[in-house]
Protein backbone atom coordinates (compact mmCIF):
# COMPACT_ATOMS: atom_id res chain seq x y z
CA UNK A 1 0.00 0.00 0.00
CA UNK A 2 1.30 3.71 -1.22
CA UNK A 3 -0.69 5.26 0.85
CA UNK A 4 -3.90 5.01 2.77
CA UNK A 5 -5.80 6.69 0.32
CA UNK A 6 -7.56 3.65 -1.03
CA UNK A 7 -8.60 1.88 1.82
CA UNK A 8 -9.54 5.78 3.26
CA UNK A 9 -12.02 5.80 0.52
CA UNK A 10 -13.16 2.36 0.49
CA UNK A 11 -14.08 2.90 4.19
CA UNK A 12 -15.56 6.90 3.84
CA UNK A 13 -17.59 5.10 0.54
CA UNK A 14 -19.26 2.61 2.82
CA UNK A 15 -20.50 5.09 5.81
CA UNK A 16 -17.75 4.50 8.29
CA UNK A 17 -17.24 6.96 10.83
CA UNK A 18 -15.18 5.01 12.71
CA UNK A 19 -12.63 1.69 12.33
CA UNK A 20 -9.40 0.10 14.11
CA UNK A 21 -7.72 -2.89 13.39
CA UNK A 22 -5.49 -4.43 15.65
CA UNK A 23 -5.43 -6.83 19.02
CA UNK A 24 -8.61 -5.54 21.46
CA UNK A 25 -7.11 -4.96 24.49
CA UNK A 26 -9.20 -4.05 27.33
CA UNK A 27 -8.42 -0.16 27.64
CA UNK A 28 -8.54 0.15 23.85
CA UNK A 29 -12.18 -1.43 23.88
CA UNK A 30 -12.63 1.77 26.95
CA UNK A 31 -11.01 4.39 24.68
CA UNK A 32 -12.76 3.70 21.83
CA UNK A 33 -16.00 2.94 23.38
CA UNK A 34 -15.59 6.55 24.68
CA UNK A 35 -15.20 7.67 21.54
CA UNK A 36 -18.13 5.88 19.71
CA UNK A 37 -20.33 7.86 22.53
CA UNK A 38 -18.90 11.04 22.28
CA UNK A 39 -19.30 10.95 18.26
CA UNK A 40 -23.08 10.16 18.75
CA UNK A 41 -23.62 12.46 21.42
CA UNK A 42 -21.93 14.88 19.32
CA UNK A 43 -24.70 13.91 16.47
CA UNK A 44 -28.06 13.98 19.12
CA UNK A 45 -28.69 10.81 18.38
CA UNK A 46 -31.39 9.68 21.01
CA UNK A 47 -30.20 8.31 24.03
CA UNK A 48 -31.55 4.69 23.61
CA UNK A 49 -30.20 4.46 20.10
CA UNK A 50 -27.07 5.32 21.35
CA UNK A 51 -26.64 3.12 23.86
CA UNK A 52 -28.26 0.29 21.61
CA UNK A 53 -24.79 1.37 19.36
CA UNK A 54 -22.60 1.48 22.39
CA UNK A 55 -24.15 -2.05 23.64
CA UNK A 56 -23.52 -3.84 20.29
CA UNK A 57 -20.12 -2.53 20.02
CA UNK A 58 -19.30 -3.65 23.39
CA UNK A 59 -20.66 -7.47 22.89
CA UNK A 60 -19.31 -7.48 19.72
CA UNK A 61 -15.72 -6.43 20.92
CA UNK A 62 -15.54 -8.30 24.02
CA UNK A 63 -16.42 -11.34 22.65
CA UNK A 64 -13.32 -11.28 20.01
CA UNK A 65 -10.99 -10.54 23.23
CA UNK A 66 -12.58 -13.44 25.32
CA UNK A 67 -12.72 -15.64 22.60
CA UNK A 68 -8.46 -14.70 21.40
CA UNK A 69 -7.55 -14.61 25.34
CA UNK A 70 -9.06 -18.05 26.15
CA UNK A 71 -7.38 -20.01 28.87
CA UNK A 72 -6.46 -22.90 26.87
CA UNK A 73 -4.65 -20.98 24.22
CA UNK A 74 -0.74 -21.11 23.84
CA UNK A 75 0.65 -17.84 24.24
CA UNK A 76 1.17 -17.54 20.37
CA UNK A 77 -2.06 -18.63 19.64
CA UNK A 78 -3.45 -15.82 21.32
CA UNK A 79 -1.61 -13.09 19.74
CA UNK A 80 -2.59 -15.04 16.10
CA UNK A 81 -6.32 -14.84 17.09
CA UNK A 82 -6.17 -11.41 19.01
CA UNK A 83 -6.64 -9.51 15.97
CA UNK A 84 -10.12 -7.83 15.37
CA UNK A 85 -11.11 -5.15 13.05
CA UNK A 86 -14.17 -3.25 14.00
CA UNK A 87 -16.23 -0.73 11.85
CA UNK A 88 -19.21 1.79 12.87
CA UNK A 89 -20.59 3.38 9.89
CA UNK A 90 -23.70 4.89 9.30
CA UNK A 91 -26.18 3.36 6.66
CA UNK A 92 -29.17 5.43 5.78
CA UNK A 93 -31.22 6.11 9.17
CA UNK A 94 -28.95 3.01 10.46
CA UNK A 95 -26.10 2.61 12.63
CA UNK A 96 -24.01 -0.58 11.43
CA UNK A 97 -21.44 -2.14 13.80
CA UNK A 98 -19.32 -4.75 11.89
CA UNK A 99 -16.67 -7.01 13.74
CA UNK A 100 -14.04 -9.53 12.78
CA UNK A 101 -11.69 -11.76 13.93
CA UNK A 102 -9.62 -14.61 13.14
CA UNK A 103 -10.76 -17.95 14.46
CA UNK A 104 -9.87 -21.38 13.83
CA UNK A 105 -12.02 -22.72 11.28
CA UNK A 106 -14.56 -25.05 13.44
CA UNK A 107 -15.14 -22.40 16.18
CA UNK A 108 -16.33 -20.24 13.40
CA UNK A 109 -18.61 -23.08 11.93
CA UNK A 110 -19.81 -23.56 15.17
CA UNK A 111 -20.11 -19.53 15.29
CA UNK A 112 -21.82 -20.02 12.23
CA UNK A 113 -24.43 -22.70 13.51
CA UNK A 114 -25.15 -20.66 16.55
CA UNK A 115 -25.84 -17.61 15.08
CA UNK A 116 -27.81 -19.70 12.37
CA UNK A 117 -30.73 -20.36 15.08
CA UNK A 118 -30.68 -16.72 16.44
CA UNK A 119 -31.41 -15.29 12.89
CA UNK A 120 -34.34 -18.04 12.66
CA UNK A 121 -35.65 -16.21 15.92
CA UNK A 122 -38.43 -13.37 15.96
CA UNK A 123 -37.75 -10.86 19.53
CA UNK A 124 -39.54 -12.83 21.58
CA UNK A 125 -38.45 -16.04 20.62
CA UNK A 126 -34.58 -14.13 21.46
CA UNK A 127 -36.02 -12.87 24.78
CA UNK A 128 -37.15 -16.31 25.93
CA UNK A 129 -33.66 -17.69 24.64
CA UNK A 130 -31.47 -14.62 26.51
CA UNK A 131 -33.57 -15.79 29.68
CA UNK A 132 -32.78 -18.87 29.49
CA UNK A 133 -28.83 -18.76 29.09
CA UNK A 134 -29.23 -16.21 31.77
CA UNK A 135 -30.37 -18.85 34.19
CA UNK A 136 -27.94 -21.67 33.13
CA UNK A 137 -25.09 -22.35 35.36
CA UNK A 138 -21.26 -21.32 34.16
CA UNK A 139 -18.07 -23.89 34.10
CA UNK A 140 -15.47 -21.47 36.65
CA UNK A 141 -13.36 -20.65 33.90
CA UNK A 142 -15.76 -18.59 31.76
CA UNK A 143 -15.21 -15.44 30.49
CA UNK A 144 -18.19 -14.01 29.11
CA UNK A 145 -22.07 -15.49 29.99
CA UNK A 146 -23.10 -16.50 26.27
CA UNK A 147 -25.30 -13.88 25.70
CA UNK A 148 -23.68 -11.46 23.88
CA UNK A 149 -24.98 -12.66 20.58
CA UNK A 150 -28.50 -12.92 22.06
CA UNK A 151 -28.11 -9.59 22.85
CA UNK A 152 -26.69 -8.06 19.40
CA UNK A 153 -29.87 -9.79 17.48
CA UNK A 154 -32.41 -8.29 19.96
CA UNK A 155 -30.64 -4.82 19.49
CA UNK A 156 -30.35 -5.42 15.91
CA UNK A 157 -33.33 -3.77 13.85
CA UNK A 158 -32.48 -6.84 10.79
CA UNK A 159 -31.60 -10.14 10.80
CA UNK A 160 -27.93 -10.38 11.60
CA UNK A 161 -25.35 -11.49 8.90
CA UNK A 162 -21.82 -12.60 8.80
CA UNK A 163 -19.31 -14.74 6.76
CA UNK A 164 -16.74 -16.94 7.29
CA UNK A 165 -13.56 -17.18 4.61
CA UNK A 166 -10.62 -19.00 4.76
CA UNK A 167 -7.40 -16.79 6.08
CA UNK A 168 -3.57 -18.55 5.39
CA UNK A 169 -1.74 -20.22 7.91
CA UNK A 170 -4.99 -22.46 8.86
CA UNK A 171 -7.43 -20.15 10.74
CA UNK A 172 -10.45 -18.63 8.83
CA UNK A 173 -11.90 -14.91 9.55
CA UNK A 174 -15.33 -14.53 10.76
CA UNK A 175 -17.17 -11.23 9.83
CA UNK A 176 -20.29 -10.34 11.59
CA UNK A 177 -22.56 -7.28 10.43
CA UNK A 178 -25.20 -6.29 13.00
CA UNK A 179 -27.70 -3.36 11.67
CA UNK A 180 -28.90 -1.05 14.79
CA UNK B 1 -14.44 -11.67 60.01
CA UNK B 2 -16.78 -8.81 60.23
CA UNK B 3 -18.13 -7.59 57.16
CA UNK B 4 -16.82 -4.04 56.06
CA UNK B 5 -17.46 -0.97 54.77
CA UNK B 6 -16.41 -1.33 51.38
CA UNK B 7 -15.53 1.75 49.03
CA UNK B 8 -14.63 0.80 45.29
CA UNK B 9 -13.80 3.47 43.23
CA UNK B 10 -15.29 3.71 39.62
CA UNK B 11 -13.49 2.92 36.54
CA UNK B 12 -14.57 3.77 32.87
CA UNK B 13 -15.85 0.38 32.84
CA UNK B 14 -16.34 -0.68 36.44
CA UNK B 15 -18.92 1.60 38.85
CA UNK B 16 -18.41 2.03 42.18
CA UNK B 17 -19.04 -0.25 44.85
CA UNK B 18 -20.20 1.29 48.70
CA UNK B 19 -21.94 -0.61 51.74
CA UNK B 20 -22.67 -0.07 54.79
CA UNK B 21 -23.29 -3.02 56.62
CA UNK B 22 -24.55 -0.70 59.60
CA UNK B 23 -27.23 0.33 57.50
CA UNK B 24 -27.89 -2.71 55.56
CA UNK B 25 -26.91 -0.84 51.98
CA UNK B 26 -24.92 -1.60 49.24
CA UNK B 27 -24.79 0.23 46.25
CA UNK B 28 -23.72 0.27 42.47
CA UNK B 29 -23.00 3.33 40.85
CA UNK B 30 -21.51 3.81 37.24
CA UNK B 31 -20.93 1.90 33.88
CA UNK B 32 -20.53 -1.87 34.42
CA UNK B 33 -18.60 -3.32 31.45
CA UNK B 34 -15.40 -4.78 33.29
CA UNK B 35 -12.72 -6.52 31.71
CA UNK B 36 -13.33 -9.93 33.63
CA UNK B 37 -17.47 -9.40 35.30
CA UNK B 38 -17.44 -12.30 36.91
CA UNK B 39 -14.07 -11.47 38.95
CA UNK B 40 -15.42 -7.80 39.51
CA UNK B 41 -18.44 -9.30 41.20
CA UNK B 42 -17.07 -11.62 43.06
CA UNK B 43 -16.38 -9.77 46.33
CA UNK B 44 -19.66 -8.01 45.74
CA UNK B 45 -21.83 -11.25 45.96
CA UNK B 46 -19.66 -12.63 49.15
CA UNK B 47 -20.66 -9.45 50.63
CA UNK B 48 -24.22 -10.11 50.24
CA UNK B 49 -24.28 -13.35 50.89
CA UNK B 50 -21.88 -12.22 54.09
CA UNK B 51 -24.73 -9.64 55.19
CA UNK B 52 -27.70 -12.36 55.06
CA UNK B 53 -25.99 -14.77 56.40
CA UNK B 54 -25.07 -12.86 59.74
CA UNK B 55 -28.31 -11.31 61.03
CA UNK B 56 -31.74 -10.55 60.12
CA UNK B 57 -31.12 -6.96 59.56
CA UNK B 58 -33.25 -5.84 56.51
CA UNK B 59 -30.96 -5.19 53.28
CA UNK B 60 -31.31 -2.43 50.36
CA UNK B 61 -29.61 -2.77 47.28
CA UNK B 62 -29.24 0.74 45.01
CA UNK B 63 -28.51 0.29 41.17
CA UNK B 64 -27.76 3.59 39.56
CA UNK B 65 -26.00 1.58 36.72
CA UNK B 66 -25.67 3.36 33.71
CA UNK B 67 -24.74 0.54 31.10
CA UNK B 68 -24.38 -3.05 31.50
CA UNK B 69 -22.82 -5.59 29.64
CA UNK B 70 -24.09 -8.82 29.28
CA UNK B 71 -21.58 -10.68 31.92
CA UNK B 72 -22.76 -8.00 34.13
CA UNK B 73 -26.10 -8.85 33.84
CA UNK B 74 -25.28 -12.42 34.25
CA UNK B 75 -23.67 -11.21 37.80
CA UNK B 76 -26.41 -9.13 38.79
CA UNK B 77 -29.01 -12.00 38.11
CA UNK B 78 -26.82 -14.15 40.53
CA UNK B 79 -26.76 -11.47 42.94
CA UNK B 80 -31.00 -10.38 42.82
CA UNK B 81 -31.64 -14.33 42.61
CA UNK B 82 -29.67 -14.90 46.60
CA UNK B 83 -31.89 -11.48 47.66
CA UNK B 84 -34.83 -13.28 46.36
CA UNK B 85 -34.35 -16.52 47.91
CA UNK B 86 -33.63 -14.39 51.13
CA UNK B 87 -36.67 -12.76 50.95
CA UNK B 88 -38.68 -16.14 50.34
CA UNK B 89 -36.88 -17.63 53.25
CA UNK B 90 -39.33 -14.37 55.39
CA UNK B 91 -35.84 -11.57 55.25
CA UNK B 92 -36.78 -7.74 54.60
CA UNK B 93 -34.76 -7.72 51.23
CA UNK B 94 -35.30 -4.09 48.60
CA UNK B 95 -33.82 -3.47 45.39
CA UNK B 96 -34.14 0.44 44.41
CA UNK B 97 -33.21 1.02 40.91
CA UNK B 98 -32.31 4.21 39.31
CA UNK B 99 -31.90 4.60 35.37
CA UNK B 100 -31.83 8.26 33.38
CA UNK B 101 -35.17 9.47 31.86
CA UNK B 102 -34.11 9.72 28.98
CA UNK B 103 -32.87 5.75 28.55
CA UNK B 104 -35.94 3.72 27.13
CA UNK B 105 -33.15 1.02 27.13
CA UNK B 106 -32.17 1.00 30.64
CA UNK B 107 -35.53 1.45 31.84
CA UNK B 108 -36.57 -2.07 29.56
CA UNK B 109 -33.75 -3.53 31.09
CA UNK B 110 -34.85 -2.77 34.37
CA UNK B 111 -38.14 -3.72 34.03
CA UNK B 112 -36.51 -7.16 32.64
CA UNK B 113 -34.85 -7.71 35.88
CA UNK B 114 -38.27 -7.04 37.94
CA UNK B 115 -40.12 -9.97 35.71
CA UNK B 116 -38.60 -12.66 37.45
CA UNK B 117 -38.87 -11.33 41.18
CA UNK B 118 -41.03 -11.04 43.58
CA UNK B 119 -38.70 -9.10 46.34
CA UNK B 120 -39.75 -5.32 46.85
CA UNK B 121 -38.08 -3.47 43.24
CA UNK B 122 -38.79 0.31 42.87
CA UNK B 123 -37.82 1.51 39.45
CA UNK B 124 -37.06 5.32 40.00
CA UNK B 125 -36.36 7.43 37.21
CA UNK B 126 -33.84 10.12 37.00
CA UNK B 127 -33.09 13.43 35.14
CA UNK B 128 -29.56 13.51 34.46
CA UNK B 129 -28.11 16.92 34.94
CA UNK B 130 -25.61 18.12 32.39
Amino acid sequence: MQNLYDLRRTLTSQGALLCFNGPFSHSIIEELGKAVRKYLETEEVQKSALMDVFSVYIEATQNVSNYANRAEWPEEERARLNAGIIVIGRSGDHYVVQSGNPVRPEDGEALGRRLDQLIALDKPGLKALYKEQMRSKLGPDSCGAGLGLIEMARKASEPLTYALVPDPGGLAFFSLKVIV
Amino acid sequence: MTLEFMDIPATVSSPQVRTDPQQGLICLAGESYPENSFEFYRPVSAWVAGFLARDGRPLTLEIRLTYLNTSSIKCLIDLLDEMEEAHRAGRTVALNWYYDLEDDRAMELAEEFKEDLTLPFTIIPVRRDG
